[in-house]
């Protein structure tokens, strides 16, 4: 159905919005703006996100840095562990460096503790590797102080063997 | 085009809704123009529609949380601007409609603006001189872009009274228009 004033309307649409209300109008609706409730409702909202975003960095920096002690507190064992490992070693390359100089039937029997030990010592090294605790360290500490020991046992016996034979000679 | 203005608008009015008084200065330079048009039509005074626009635009910026986005926010705006200018109208206690176009009877559909020579002035200033009621029925339906049953729903009418006086409006203002011409051209 046509109606010639509606498409009239229609089509001059813009000029039937003539007027224009007085600056009198925003300068009474300004001072009712509601502010104050609506600017606490976004605070509270920004509050709630601040404390998820807290929340959520907070549980984020736990799960990371939570091993961090650990294989801090284990570095620091390994260091200590490394610095005792290298002073015994030294120890114990000169002590079969002392007992290499001697021949003796005894070095055999000494030799397959030793490597014993050695082995011991090696398997030890490994699950320090894989599953580093304070026990594993331990052991390794006490295999590097029997083998001094069993180095020092070893010399006192090779210089006693020795001794009598001086005597002998002198006498 | 009418969800990308829903989407610009919307960026203000959350601008509103957290307490920025810039964005409600743009959201009243964007619509104030178009809303004071609506009131004035309706409420046919100057002074009164500015009254009917601030309480109007007051009242939607108090309720701007319960403004969810589905509609455009200017039909929003619009729903609040048309009821507080009937409600300027009623209390002026003017009779809203004819007591003879009470009776919901269909006119018969016939274009009588066919070949009528129409100028804007005119018919905006012939829209003016109808009465409350067929003022703001032919106003709501031509120019506010409501159908009969919004009008029916807005004016508390039945969607057949809202057509018929529709009708009735549009014989009175081309009767309003015809004597226009007449006084214009004697």
């Amino acid at each position: 159905m046509s109606d010639s004033l509606k498409d009239f309307i229609d089509t001059n649409r813009e000029g039937f919005d003539d007027k224009t209300p007085s600056a009198k109008v925003w300068s009474t609706i300004e001072p009712t703006l509601p502010k104050m409730k609506q600017v606490s409702l976004w605070n509270s909202v920004s509050v709630w996100r601040a404390a998820a975003l807290a929340l959520f960095c907070l549980s984020v920096y736990i799960l990371v840095t939570r091993p961090n002690p650990n294989s801090t507190v284990l570095a620091s064992q390994q260091k200590d562990f490394t610095d005792l490992e290298s002073f015994y070693s030294s120890e114990i390359a000169e002590k079969v460096e002392l007992i290499s100089n001697f021949d003796s039937d005894d070095i055999d029997q000494f030799t397959q503790d030793f490597q014993k030990l050695d082995a011991m010592y090696q398997v030890l090294r490994e699950e320090l590797k894989i599953r580093p605790s304070g026990k594993v360290k331990d052991a390794l500490v006490l295999n590097l102080l029997v083998r001094i020991d069993l180095l020092n046992q070893q010399l006192k016996k090779l210089e006693e063997r020795k001794k009598p034979t001086k005597q002998s000679v002198s006498i | 085009m009418e969800a990308v203005a829903i989407q610009l608008h919307q960026d203000i009015i959350d601008r509103c809704k957290s307490g920025d008084r810039q964005a409600y200065y743009k959201l009243y330079k964007l619509y104030s123009r178009s809303m004071y048009n609506v009131c004035y039509r309706i409420v046919r005074d100057e002074a009164s529609a500015e009254d009917v626009l601030q309480e109007s635009f007051i009242n939607a910026f108090k309720n701007l949380d319960n403004y969810r986005g589905d509609s455009a926010f200017g039909a929003w705006l619009k729903r609040i601007v048309v009821n507080k200018s009937l409600t300027h109208l009623s209390k002026r206690k003017l009779e809203r409609m004819p007591e003879d176009d009470r009776f919901d009877v269909m006119m018969e559909e016939q274009d009588d603006f066919e070949g009528f020579p129409l100028a804007v002035d005119t018919v905006k200033a012939a829209i003016l001189k109808l009465p409350d009621g067929y003022r703001t029925v032919l106003s709501l339906y031509l120019l506010e872009g409501y159908d009969h049953e919004e009008i029916g729903q807005v004016l508390g009418i039945s969607e057949s009274t809202s057509k018929s006086q529709f009708s009735r409006s549009k014989k009175k203002l081309l009767e309003i228009l015809k004597l226009e011409y007449k006084n214009e051209m004697p």
